[in-house]
């Protein structure tokens, strides 16, 4: 509409030694700016842009906000919750539920066992996930697609499934049954004990009579003497003002806290104790549990790493690896020289995962640490420090807010980790190239 | 005269390797990659098999733990006949957890694919949105789920906060009154039914970006993975985004949601939150409720096997592949 200045020659304006001025016949900025602003495609440009802004806005809000809400809740005093005109900012600021929560409940020695339980168990799941998934990605063989459904199988059944019988495995812990025959308990097969190897059976008749009764094999009384699983801790006792150091020898591999002195203070010290006894080894309240399923890849969603790694890998040209091959260099030589360099971001997205999951995860801390004497952070929530009891008005308030703010306790650190890390998040995930 | 050198010198070694049973590469390759996943086939002999058969041995007999050892009587089908026909609840609860699902899974893949591609687009302050919006994924999972499921501070912070029109109900979960947006669609003359989804999806939309986290994820990559050459091509044949969406971010997508679909019903189902799973653990902490609590998770087991299975069949049927040209 605007572009009428065809016949219009541009007239030199100004001339000077080396530099001249070009005056087009420009349609006026009023109607430049029109044509550039006020069309369907910039209006519909602009309405997407803000209408998409407030979306994300909005759906941060959501996000957030229930943290807001906590660390809010956290600061307050009692006296807050009782007062209507409080809201979302507190009037009596304090930091008391922290500040009892941390001296009182034990948090410190919480974070400990539960940073050393997640960081290792997060290790350990990230590169077994990693080497598993690369098989399953980069090699060809009879059954993998079976047991890449066994995988999946191990993320399907649901984890409430094998309570019961996960407690019995590590409160019983005997891997095919060798530390039942090392302690002199005879063979297991099958959940069926074999202890009177070469016996006679035991032969009934109709009526329950016994006909011939099972003898003792020949083998039976040397499974019954085998007893090698003996461990030695080192004790030390005051007798008489003199200390005495002894070597004791006993059936269990401790885990206790003992006490220590170094440069005249008290130190807690823990020791592992597992029992070993005929019918297995104790593991409940170790840390050998968690250990033992992240070694095997049946972690805490454990299939969903394998899932994420072989994707991943499966995104690496195979040229890449041929050609380390005909350099000489061996399959798990090329994986940790070649391949695990190339995918620190995925590597980091799954550590993420796994450690953040495994830190606030309450199902198997649950389960392999019900005993009170080891603390863990998520067994904090739900207690109230004794210095916080009260009994007027707002306590039920009170003590949600106290709950909330172990919570906030707990993922502390996640957020500082995330804070680092986050970057690789996205960055992992987006060079995976699922959809090949 | 130098390849017969170079055998020449060659053949020692060549002589050496004769020795040695030849091994094809690809047999070679296969033995590396039982080598790599060994420690999963180890982990699942020695450790979660002896465990789902012990799961399954329990569900079927009566445990008593005595001091060091326990002991198992076989019972038959008695703790499955109880969780069905003695238990008041469990069928319902079943059912309506089953319910539920079908309610979130199609919710939670629309709206996590609605934010990857949102999110996937070039906008201001796009690290800072995929940061806040990967927030609950790292944080609110575990302990922090269980948290806000009993928390009644949330509810009372929103309580007198903001805009409140006298009725309490304005609360940020709940952020559309149904009256509102029903009128809006009675105008449309859409079914009392969608409407009910669509209030519902939106109020529980806390719940719903809570747990689509890993969807947003795998629908990103998978949007990442899609060529630009091709939205090119559409760009200059003159498509437009609906159409471009239609015709290739969607078909291209469909193996994502497949893997989405499958994963959301896993998720779903063995969280902590689910109310099938927190139902079968309060029945585990009951006296003698263990073999009870393992029949149940076992028929329930068996029902989520069965719809992922038919999710994934039913979704199989749409999905398109690219074929790479060879």
């Amino acid at each position: 509409m605007n572009a009428q200045n065809t016949e219009n020659k541009p007239v030199v304006k100004r001339e000077s030694k080396n530099r001249i001025r070009v005056d087009f016949d420009r349609t006026p900025l009023k109607d430049r700016l029109k044509a550039r602003f006020l069309n369907f495609y910039f209006l519909s440009r602009i309405v997407i842009w803000i209408f998409r802004f407030v979306l994300m806005v909005g759906i941060s809000y959501i996000v957030l906000y229930p943290f807001l809400t906590k660390i809010a809740g956290s600061v307050m005093a009692p006296e807050d919750f009782v007062d209507v005109t409080v809201r979302l900012i507190p009037k009596h600021f304090t930091l008391d539920i922290y500040r009892a929560i941390a001296s009182e409940l034990g948090y410190w020695a919480a974070f400990r066992n539960t940073f050393i339980l997640s960081l290792i168990s997060a290790v350990f799941q990230t590169l077994i996930c990693a080497l598993i998934g690369y098989g399953f990605a980069k090699f060809k063989f009879k059954g993998r697609n079976l047991v890449f459904l066994l995988v999946i199988l191990t993320m399907i059944i649901p984890h409430q499934t094998m309570r019961l019988s996960m407690y019995m495995e590590f409160r019983y812990f005997d891997i095919l049954g060798l530390i039942r025959l090392f302690k002199g308990g005879g063979i297991q097969l099958f959940g069926h004990n074999i202890k009177n190897l070469g016996a006679v059976a035991e032969q009934v008749d109709e009526a329950g009579n016994v006909i011939r009764e099972a003898k003792p094999g020949w083998l039976a009384p040397f499974f019954e003497k085998l007893d090698i699983l003996r461990f030695a801790h080192k004790e030390t006792a005051i007798q008489d003002g003199v200390t005495v150091k002894k070597t004791v020898w006993d059936d269990t591999l401790r885990l206790f806290k003992y006490q220590i002195e170094r440069r005249g203070r008290m130190f807690d010290r823990y020791r592992v104790e597992v029992e070993f006894t005929q019918s297995g080894a104790n593991l409940i309240n170790t840390y050998v549990p968690m250990f033992l399923l992240s070694l095997g890849g049946l972690g805490f969603k454990n299939g969903l790493y394998i899932f994420l790694f072989r994707q991943f890998f499966r995104g690496i040209p195979d040229e890449l690896e041929e050609s380390a091959y005909i350099d000489g260099s061996g399959t798990f030589r090329t994986f940790v020289r070649i391949i695990l360099p190339l995918s620190v971001p995925m590597l980091i997205t799954v550590f993420l995962f796994s450690f953040c999951w495994q830190w606030t995860d309450e199902f198997y801390t649950n389960l392999f640490f019900p005993s009170d004497t080891v603390n863990m952070l998520v067994k904090l929530v739900g207690n109230i420090p004794a210095s916080l009891k009260t009994d007027y008005a707002g306590q039920e308030l009170y003590y949600s807010a106290i709950r909330n703010t172990c919570g906030l306790m707990i993922i502390f650190p996640l957020v500082i980790i995330y804070g680092f890390l986050q970057r690789f998040l996205v960055q992992g995930i987006e060079q995976s190239g699922l959809a090949n | 005269m130098t390849t017969e050198m170079g055998q020449s010198v060659q053949q020692p070694a060549s002589v050496k390797k004769k020795r040695r049973k030849k091994v094809s590469l690809d047999s070679r390759k296969a033995r590396a990659g039982w080598m790599f996943i060994l420690p999963f086939v180890l982990g699942f002999i020695l450790i979660y098999l002896p465990m789902v058969i012990e799961s399954i041995r329990f569900s079927f007999s009566d445990l008593t733990i005595e001091s060091g050892s326990f002991n198992t009587t076989f019972v038959g089908f008695q703790n499955y006949r109880r969780a069905f026909l003695e238990d008041p609840k469990y069928a319902q609860i079943l059912i309506k957890g089953l319910q539920k699902l079908a309610f979130d899974i199609p919710a939670i893949i629309i709206f996590s694919l609605f934010m990857a591609i949102m999110l996937n687009q070039k906008m201001m302050g796009r690290g800072v949105f995929r940061a806040i919006f990967f927030i609950p994924v790292i944080l609110s999972t575990g302990i922090m789920e269980s948290i806000s499921s009993m928390d009644i501070l949330s509810t009372y912070m929103e309580g007198g906060e903001g805009i409140d029109d006298g009725s309490g109900t304005s609360t940020a979960t709940q952020l559309v009154s149904s009256m509102d947006l029903q009128r809006l669609f009675s105008n449309m003359k859409v079914g009392t039914e969608i409407v009910d989804y669509v209030t519902n999806a939106i109020n529980n939309i806390y719940d719903i970006v809570n747990r689509s986290g890993v969807q947003m994820l795998i629908f990103l990559s998978g949007l990442q993975s899609i060529s630009p050459a091709i939205y090119e091509s559409c760009k200059i044949d003159g498509a437009t985004a609906w159409e471009t969406f239609w015709k290739i971010t969607f078909p291209m997508i469909t193996p994502m949601i497949l893997v989405n679909a499958v994963y959301t019903v896993i998720d779903s189902f063995t969280s902590e939150k689910n109310t099938v799973m927190s139902y079968i653990s309060g029945v585990y902490s009951q006296p003698d409720g263990r073999e009870l609590s393992a029949a149940m998770s076992w028929i329930y087991f068996m029902i989520v096997i069965a719809i992922v299975g038919v999710v994934a069949a039913i979704l199989s049927a749409f999905v398109f592949y690219q074929r790479k040209s060879e």
